[in-house]
């Protein structure tokens, strides 16, 4: 199939090399991985879009990559995907039924989006049916789920509070599945190719870490890998946009960074293959490969160090309450009878 | 600063160079070839320059044109390769220090040349003066 | 929600909530306590006495020559404890950058190596603190949990402070998390501990040198 496309054992091995190395694997697993890939059948990857803004379809499209990223798609096989397909209403309804029943068991379940279950989840509906219904009953099925985005990893935009729809990761709707989540908002797409690879060649899932995403990746934080990280342990912060540090090129602690505690390869692998990624381009991370990055203590623009405080005006009842309560005390000290003097005997 | 970092880049180097020492006794006796990922390790652009100069070049270079240009070469030191995989755009994808006879992406596989054979007997009358194919 | 999110969210309202209304409680409880009546004529007009409480507050920062060799050692290893940790709280970037961000209020900092050095003498002095409390004999006699308990609470934030500036030991999240809830610690137990000394302390000072100043005494 390769040698159709005049890609022999060394454009493979190329190819596996720079996978191996992406994924941090040993270099003498390229080997095994190009052997694995040459035998391999195409795999069968079912894509789902549920609550989602297509951002990471989209992300994933864009990708400018030439032939060792794109190589991917030799290796998979995109039996249903709905942005991209030719199909539509009942036809492709019977395309995803066909691709479910020929790879039962073997096909890779790819969900972007989150999961809304408020209602019955009748908050995203796909051909009138809830898509919580739909992962329900297409990922007995699948080899393992890839939950793509931060919204199919954890929720997302649409778990923001209040989350109306209710709003929910796909790990909060299958639990006895092997799922990976590759998040981020979007996720950087040499990640899923990657992980694409490493389960075409290997049969399984990479090492994944707590939040079940895969640890060459998401093994480190951002701030781990920036290269303004020696500006940071210099004291050089920039204190507001544009202001002089900012255009030094100064760290962005106190602008809101959350580089600190957020886990991804944004600063070593970056973006639009490597052009850059938000602290270069002068904006502080958004912490968007973690849980719940919308709605964290003080918002996008406060630093790690500060949080939410409870306000002057709740502040100002507490210390009225505090005036109040200290007063009832010492007032019912004052009236307390004294006690009365102890006999004297002589 | 740049002299603390000369410094600091000289022992990495070192301990670099005794691994490679390490596989290339590996390869002479156990005939096990080995690989350093060079991008997987924190050095810096001071001591990979320095590692590169310490190995110096050798008698072969070698470059190959498949999803972008690589260059293999023989380093100073026969049986060790500096190996720099680029892909179309020029991105380095890998850079690799190679202990082996013989870099395995050099060798031409059995599939391939199989392939090639097919493609040879066809502008030839190679076929028809040997036993089928 | 996480630690580190409830720390810098509901534990941060909870803890700021309880510290101003504590504080409140126990200030305006002490100053309207009944005090007895004096029947003396003033010696000073009401501006000295005022002025003379003022002067207290300083006066009183160096003991006394004669008690120098009693408390002379306890006083300055003291003084080594409170100026290292107003150098790190008031001289850190993160903690000015944490006060601008409540009062709009910022200054430049000190470098980070200066902030550092202080952060470990004070660590020492702390140590060194409950050492002496734990072998001079009359200080073990005297010693109450209130005290042990202030000094466990004040020691886990600059332990936890010198951790993260350190990040190491444990991701910075978790190192974040950590400082942020023994500071939160600290602003609960301070106005119903020892602790509430750093209001007390001006106050009574201040008293006192009001009161000499009425009595025609010197402050």
């Amino acid at each position: 199939m390769l040698a159709r496309r005049g890609f022999g054992r060394r454009g493979l091995l190329k190819f596996a090399i720079a996978m191996t190395a992406s994924l941090a694997l040993p270099p003498g697993m390229a080997t095994a991985m190009a052997d694995n890939l040459a035998k391999a059948r195409r795999q069968s990857v079912i894509w789902l879009s549920f609550q989602e803004c297509t951002g990471c379809l989209e992300t994933l499209l864009r990708t400018d990559s030439p032939t060792i990223a794109a190589l991917i798609f030799d290796f998979i096989s995109l039996d249903y995907q709905e942005a991209l397909m030719a199909a539509s209403g009942s036809a492709a309804e019977l395309t995803l039924r066909q691709a479910v029943a020929a790879n039962k068991g073997k096909y890779l379940l790819a969900i972007d989006g989150s999961v809304p279950v408020a209602d019955g989840g009748v908050y995203s509906l796909t051909g009138g049916k809830a898509n919580v219904s739909m992962l329900e009953e297409f990922a007995p099925d699948a080899a393992a789920i890839l939950a793509i985005g931060s919204c199919a990893a954890y929720g997302g935009i649409p778990k923001a509070f209040p989350n109306p729809t209710g709003a929910v990761g796909v790990e909060d709707v299958i639990s006895n599945k092997p799922i990976i989540n590759i998040p981020g908002c979007p996720p950087i797409p040499e990640v899923l190719s990657a992980v694409l690879v490493y389960f075409v060649s290997f049969g399984r899932l990479p090492e994944l870490d707590d939040k079940k995403r895969p640890v060459a990746y998401f093994g480190t934080t951002i701030h781990d890998q920036c290269y303004r990280r020696p500006f940071y342990d210099q004291g050089k912060f920039a204190k507001s946009f544009d202001d002089e540090g900012a255009r030094q090129g100064w760290c962005l602690f106190e602008l809101g960074c959350k580089g600190p505690t957020t886990h991804n390869a944004c600063a070593s692998l970056k973006w639009n293959d490597g052009t850059s990624f938000p602290i270069e381009s002068g904006h502080g991370c958004l912490g968007c490969s973690e849980p719940d990055f919308w709605d964290q203590e003080g918002g996008f623009y406060t630093s790690l160090a500060g949080g939410t405080g409870p306000g002057w005006r709740d502040a100002g009842i507490a210390a009225v309450a505090g005036i109040a309560g200290g007063a009832a005390a010492s007032f019912a000290a004052r009236h307390k009878t004294p006690k009365p003097m102890p006999e004297t005997t002589e | 600063m740049k002299d603390f970092d000369f410094l600091a880049a000289d022992r990495l180097v070192d301990a670099l160079l005794m691994e490679v020492a390490d596989l290339l006794q590996n390869l002479l006796s156990h005939q096990r070839a080995g690989t350093i990922d060079l991008l997987g390790l924190p050095l810096s652009a001071a001591c990979l320059a320095m590692l590169e100069e310490r190995l110096g070049g050798g008698e072969i270079s070698a470059v190959l044109h498949v999803s972008g240009e690589s260059q293999i070469r023989e380093t100073a030191f026969p049986g060790v390769w500096w190996t720099r995989h680029a892909d179309e755009t020029g991105r380095v994808a890998a850079l690799m220090i190679e202990v082996a006879e013989v870099p395995e992406i050099m060798r031409a596989s059995k599939a391939d040349m199989e392939h090639g054979l097919r493609r040879l007997s066809e502008v030839t009358n190679f076929a028809q003066t040997r036993p089928a194919i | 929600m996480t630690l580190l999110s409830f720390a810098r969210g509901p534990g941060m309202q909870l803890a700021t909530l309880i510290l101003i209304a504590g504080m409140f409680w126990r200030l305006s409880g002490i100053l309207l306590l009944r005090r007895r009546v004096a029947h003396a004529a003033a010696r000073n007009p009401f501006a000295a006495r005022l002025l003379g409480g003022g002067v207290a507050i300083f006066t009183r920062t160096i003991p006394r020559r004669t008690f120098w060799p009693r408390v002379g050692a306890g006083v300055a290893l003291s003084y080594v404890f409170h100026v290292g940790l107003f150098i790190v709280l008031f001289g850190g970037a993160p903690h000015i950058l944490v006060i601008h961000e409540i009062f709009g209020v910022a200054w430049p900092d000190l470098p980070k190596g200066v902030v550092v050095v202080a952060s470990g003498i004070t660590l020492a002095a702390l140590i060194l603190l409950l050492v002496r409390r734990l072998t001079h004999p009359v200080l073990r006699l005297l010693s109450t949990p209130d005290d042990y308990i202030s000094w466990v609470i004040v020691v886990l934030p600059v332990a936890t402070g010198i951790l993260l500036s350190g990040e190491t030991v444990a991701s910075y999240g978790t190192l974040l998390a950590l400082h942020i809830l023994s500071i939160e610690a600290l602003m609960i137990w301070l106005p119903f501990g020892k602790l509430m000394h750093v209001s007390l302390v001006f106050a009574g000072r201040f008293m006192l040198g009001y009161n000499f100043s009425r009595k025609g005494a010197a402050t």
